[in-house]
């Protein structure tokens, strides 16, 4: 055999390290904030900042969620159920009596995690595709928030709104929450064994099967921890809206993936940038601050959404190097 | 033949000057082959000399970098696999170039043009003949998928004969024949090339080029060492062109036998999947060899030694017995395809090295990053890994030096037992050597060192013991001095002339009903009987069930939802998906508000539908594109598409408008009895859809393209033009949906269509397509949307909450993608 056919496929596809995913993200968001500062200085106002912060933050954990999944190559559809069951369990259960606020969380965990083990065994044990998979349990998920809520929002509790909606010294206490979330699962992955043997099998799963790791087991994992950052999310938002819809997971679903896939990781698994995820959906907020102060309306908005995305891809997926190499010989060709 | 004829003899071929480097390695420099009418053209060459990379260039499947190609007398400027068919250019893939999710039959017709083949019965007999040909003992509705190693060389061969080409490419084709299978090859070849076909011959075996071939060339390194006629050339002389200098000293020095010391390594009657009661014991500084012709239980040995596939039996390394998962724990195994198994393509070397051994760098909580800095570097300096940094991402190495990695993974990982398999497959020279001292070294500090090769030469060189394997048992244990290439050949080839070597059964519970079961129907009966079910029972819970009017409007439900499902269903077959359908036949919805309303004529209405056909079109043209030019994944295309229509959908209506003619939606709504116009239409496309997936080239083209990309190509698929179409393709049917909700909606409403995203791959689910493509129905998708419809259904005549929706399409779902795919997996 040939060694040279084999080394060419992958090899198209450039190598990308940690930082070029993180680089990318922070230099759109400071040109995001400088176009706005020129533009539509009403979307760096502090008033939109403050305000805007707080959905960041819940943007950024339940992405920091999904990239866990996309880093072993799968997707989480159930994002969007996952979050809605939260949001009507702790409105629902606890209604306008804080001393439920804690049980009512625990019983949401408790519901979060069962998502994600059965996400687990049906991807990681069954080996199912991951769309079907969290397709069929988005739906069932669905199932029990209506069953939960009969479709009806209702009113958040004061003390979820304080400890989630509100702001020390300035700071939104969501903001805190995702910064040690992000910190905490970036030394987790990259820091400790575990972390890593769960980057190197998402990266090629026989591989880490053959070097003798549980693949199974952290395949599963993925999707057991992405659920409880999709509950923590959820609290925040449950505590930061005042009267959080029966369906305010959906939006998460797209908007998840997109930060992902800004923050330079893969679709098809391996590295996970989880700062850059962070910073991503701290961007697409913005952006979302940023068109409606220029005066678009949802139409215009998620247009630019869509373009952000596509632009975000192909930055990681075309390689602009060769592309422009090929423009120069013909340019060169031209001149002669 | 003249001598002056033979010199002049026309050339069918001549590649001159070609270049090709791989990340600036170059794999093949300056090379002139001149292929003529009428010879047998021997490629001669160690693995990774650029024999394979040559013929990628002459067959159009590796473009190169410099150089000319002439065939038939005219330069080609660009040759690709097409291009290559129309002049005549047949190749034999090492790797045969066969879809796996086709049937023999379907194999054939993939590659073969018809006018070759021929029509309707006289088809059939052409291909069976052609099977007979070879000698081949496979069914034509047999799925690829379950024939032999060896049979699936017969059909890549017999594909090749077919053609009668101008020129043929054999890649090392005798490597998985038996005996009796190599005579009647060169038998073939000579009658070829007796009859004009010029043949070039890749093989590294001396004794072939001897009784096969006029002219040799030689390759090392990607360079012409030596062009000769094969008479005028010593043996001596070819081996010297072939390895260069290096010839005596890659080996290592074997051990003296009473160097050995005790046993580590005792394998006593293990048998599992390809073999069978193989046992051999190991003495410390001793390295086992095993041997045989590709495919006869080799690897299998070397997996269940590395706990990767189970035995029976016993195996004790050092002192303790072992199971599986112990073995897979503390052995190191390096794999025949390290890009498969062996190594994390996108980590870098460091982390890749490091992987097993994480736990010796664990300082209090957190790993301790300067222990495993200095630890994998003085492993990789050890074994002279010729990286930039440890940082650099492991595919940026050249093979030697990615194989070197994954031996430092493993001899950081302090393994019990090292089991390498084709560990030189792909490296170069000098690497070699290295690897080669590397595994005497691991050898010689008491950890039993297994290793399985292909190459004779290589056993003979590395090896104290070897054993030769065929059909799962082992042969014949050679020993010393007694190892020898020529030893273990004959050891190997004299077994299999008796056995036949290639008549490996397919299946023989290939029955009428087993093949049914495992087939791609199964699922439709079952969602026959599904909803059948299902009706029987609502009906007993409610009369009025199978009233017309309700009839009719499930039916016009599920035209809308089927046409769409059919167009996921295309785009899954290739291993696509489509996220976009749903946004995109909302957004149709909303152009024909504003053309097909009351007031309109009927020239403004046809604009409207022009206009709905671009769209869509234009949608999936775009979608294809993002995947296959700018290399974006199918979700991550189809979301931004997703995302994208529905912005679009908000500017032109930013809330529901513009009501549907009467005229138009009545036009829809025609029936004939209870039954709508276009249920009965969505019936008879997706019937001539599934005839077109079967018997009609373009729906081969989708299933190959979705089966085995690579195999497509190289059987001269236009992969990229069949995927974008697959997109286009479906779009058109989001089109043909969107018409039918136009007439069911009445009125043009953003917030519409978006579920059918979802719904619309539930269909395909239930109906059995395989999301990993190649496989799949176009009926099956038909009779999920309807399940679906009627699920949805039935909930209104029982009366059950929207709750129960929701969890009927999850349970439905998840219900069919368990018992689906655990079907196909024991199929497997």
């Amino acid at each position: 055999m040939d060694p040279k056919n084999e080394t060419a496929a992958p090899s198209r596809r450039a190598p990308r390290s940690l930082s070029r995913g993180l680089l990318t993200v922070v230099a759109a968001l400071a040109l995001l904030v400088a176009a706005g500062f020129v533009l539509a200085p009403s979307s760096v106002s502090s008033g939109a900042v403050q305000s805007m912060l707080p959905f960041a933050a819940v943007l950024a954990i339940v992405a920091l969620g999904q990239t866990l999944v996309v880093m072993q190559g799968g997707i989480d559809l159930s994002v969007a159920g996952s979050v809605s069951l939260v949001i009507v369990i702790v409105t629902h259960q606890a209604y306008g009596d804080d001393s439920k606020v804690l049980p009512a969380a625990l019983l949401a965990l408790g519901v979060s995690l069962l998502t994600g083990l059965g996400n687990g065994l049906l991807i990681g044990r069954l080996g199912l595709n991951p769309i079907v998979a969290t397709l069929g349990t988005n739906a069932l998920l669905y199932a029990a928030v209506l069953g939960v809520s009969g479709g009806t929002p209702r009113q958040t509790t004061d003390l979820l709104a304080r400890l989630a909606g509100d702001s020390t010294l300035g700071v939104p206490h969501a903001l805190v929450v995702a910064v040690v979330a992000t910190a905490v699962v970036t030394v987790v992955v990259k820091k400790t064994a575990s972390g890593r043997r769960f980057e190197a099998v998402g990266a090629n799963g026989s591989a880490a099967w053959a070097a003798g790791l549980r693949v199974q087991g952290f395949k599963a994992g993925g999707y057991v921890f992405a659920q409880v950052f999709y509950w923590l999310g959820a609290l925040l938002l449950a505590g930061i809206l005042n009267k959080p819809t029966a369906y305010q997971g959906d939006s998460y679903l797209l908007a998840s993936v997109a930060a992902v896939v800004l923050g330079g990781t893969s679709l098809l698994g391996g590295r996970g940038n989880l700062v850059a995820t962070a910073v991503a959906a701290l961007f697409l907020t913005q952006l979302d601050q940023f068109v409606l102060a220029l005066g678009f309306d949802f139409a215009g908005k998620t247009l630019v959404q869509s373009a952000a995305f596509a632009i975000g891809v192909a930055l990681y997926t075309i390689n602009w190097s060769r592309l422009r190499r090929r423009s120069d010989r013909r340019a060169a060709t031209v001149a002669a | 033949m003249s001598e002056d004829t033979a010199v002049i003899a026309e050339s069918t071929m001549v590649l001159s000057g070609i270049s090709k480097n791989y990340d600036g390695v170059a794999a093949l420099t300056d090379v002139t082959l001149d292929i003529r009418r009428g010879e047998v053209h021997a490629l001669l060459g160690e693995n990774g000399a650029g024999k394979s990379t040559l013929m990628g260039v002459a067959s159009g499947e590796v473009t190169p970098d410099g150089g000319t190609i002439t065939g038939a007398g005219q330069v080609i400027d660009r040759l690709t696999p097409a291009v290559a068919a129309q002049l005549g250019i047949a190749i034999v893939h090492q790797h045969p170039a066969v879809l796996p999710d086709l049937t023999v039959s379907e194999n054939i017709r993939v590659a073969v043009p018809a006018s070759v083949l021929g029509d309707g019965s006289e088809q059939t007999r052409t291909m069976q003949r052609m099977l007979a040909d070879v000698g081949s003992s496979a069914h034509l509705e047999d799925r690829v998928v379950g024939l032999s190693v060896a049979q699936r060389h017969l059909l890549e061969l017999a594909k090749a004969l077919a053609l009668e080409p101008r020129l043929l490419i054999l890649d090392e084709p005798t490597a998985p024949l038996g005996a009796d299978s190599v005579d009647m090859l060169f038998e073939r070849v000579r009658r070829a090339a007796a009859s004009g076909t010029a043949v070039v011959y890749i093989t590294h075996r001396l004794a072939e080029v001897r009784e096969l071939a006029d002219r040799v060339t030689v390759l090392r390194d990607g360079k012409v060492r030596g062009v000769a006629e094969v008479d005028a050339i010593t043996d001596d002389e070819l081996l010297a062109l072939i390895v260069g200098r290096q010839f005596e000293s890659t080996f290592p020095p074997k051990p003296p036998q009473e160097e050995l010391g005790d046993e580590v390594l005792v394998v006593d009657g293990i048998s599992g999947a390809g073999f069978s009661d193989v046992s051999f014991t190991a003495r410390a500084g001793e390295i086992i060899g095993i041997s045989g012709i590709v495919g006869n239980g080799q690897s299998e040995v070397l997996r269940a030694l590395s706990g990767l596939g189970s035995f029976s039996g016993s195996i004790v390394v050092g002192r303790d017995s072992r199971s599986s998962r112990n073995l897979r724990k503390q052995s190191a195994y390096l794999p025949a395809d390290r890009h498969a198994e062996g190594l994390m393509m996108s980590l870098s070397v460091r982390e890749n090295a490091a992987l097993s051994a994480l736990d010796r760098f664990r300082g209090r909580v957190l790993l301790d990053r300067g222990r495993e800095d200095s630890l994998v570097g003085a492993e990789l300096d050890a074994l002279e890994v010729k990286t930039a940094s440890p940082e650099t991402v492991v595919s940026a190495l050249s093979g030697g030096n990615q194989q070197k990695v994954v031996l430092a993974r493993a001899l950081l990982a302090r393994p019990a037992i090292v089991l390498a398999d084709e560990p030189t497959q792909g490296v170069d020279v000098g690497a070699r050597a290295e690897i080669y001292r590397i595994l005497r070294e691991v050898s010689a500090s008491g950890v039993p060192v297994v290793v399985a090769s292909s190459d004779a030469k290589e056993l003979e060189g590395l090896c104290d013991r070897v054993l030769v394997m065929s059909r799962g048992a082992v042969l014949d244990v050679v020993e010393g001095v007694d190892v020898t290439e020529q030893r273990l050949i004959h050891s190997a080839v004299s077994a299999t002339v008796r056995q036949g070597g290639v008549a490996r059964a397919v299946s023989s519970a290939s029955t009428r009903l087993g093949r049914f079961l495992t087939g791609d129907y199964a699922p439709v009966v079952i969602l026959a009987l599904v909803m059948l079910l299902l009706g029987a029972f609502v009906l007993s819970q409610n009369s009025r069930y199978l009233a017309p009017f309700n009839l009719t409007s499930v039916m016009t439900s599920c035209a809308a939802l089927g046409f769409i499902a059919l167009g996921q269903t295309i785009v899954l077959m290739t291993g696509g998906i489509d996220l976009s359908v749903g946004p995109l036949a909302g957004f149709l919805v909303v152009i024909g508000s504003f053309f097909l309303t009351a007031e309109k004529s009927a020239a403004v209405m046809v604009l409207g539908l022009l206009v709905m056909l671009a769209a869509a079109v234009g949608t999936g043209a775009a979608n294809g594109s993002l995947i296959r030019f700018a290399k974006f994944t199918p979700v991550a295309a189809t979301l931004a598409s997703y995302i994208g229509i529905q912005g679009l959908s908000y500017l032109l209506r930013d809330s529901p408008g513009g009501n549907i003619a009467i005229s138009v939606t009545r036009l829809v709504k025609t029936k004939v009895g209870p039954v709508p116009v276009v249920f009965l239409l969505l019936v008879v496309v997706a019937v001539a859809l599934e005839y077109g997936l079967r018997r009609r080239l373009p729906g081969l083209r989708l299933r190959a393209l979705g089966s085995n990309e690579d195999a497509s190509r190289r059987v001269g698929v236009n992969v990229d033009r069949t995927a974008v179409l697959a997109y286009v393709a479906a779009s058109f049917f989001v089109f043909l949906g969107a018409i039918v909700l136009l007439g069911q909606l009445g009125i043009g409403d953003p917030a519409q269509g978006v579920g059918y995203t979802l719904s619309s791959i539930t269909a395909v689910v239930l109906g059995g397509t395989s999301l990993l493509g190649g496989r799949g129905t176009f009926i099956g998708t038909l009779l999920g949307a309807g399940l679906i419809v009627q699920v949805f259904n039935a909930m209104v005549f029982l009366d059950l909450s929207q709750t129960w929706q929701y969890f009927f399409q999850g349970a439905l779902i998840v219900a069919a993608a368990v018992i689906y795919s655990q079907v196909r997996r024991a199929r497997a």
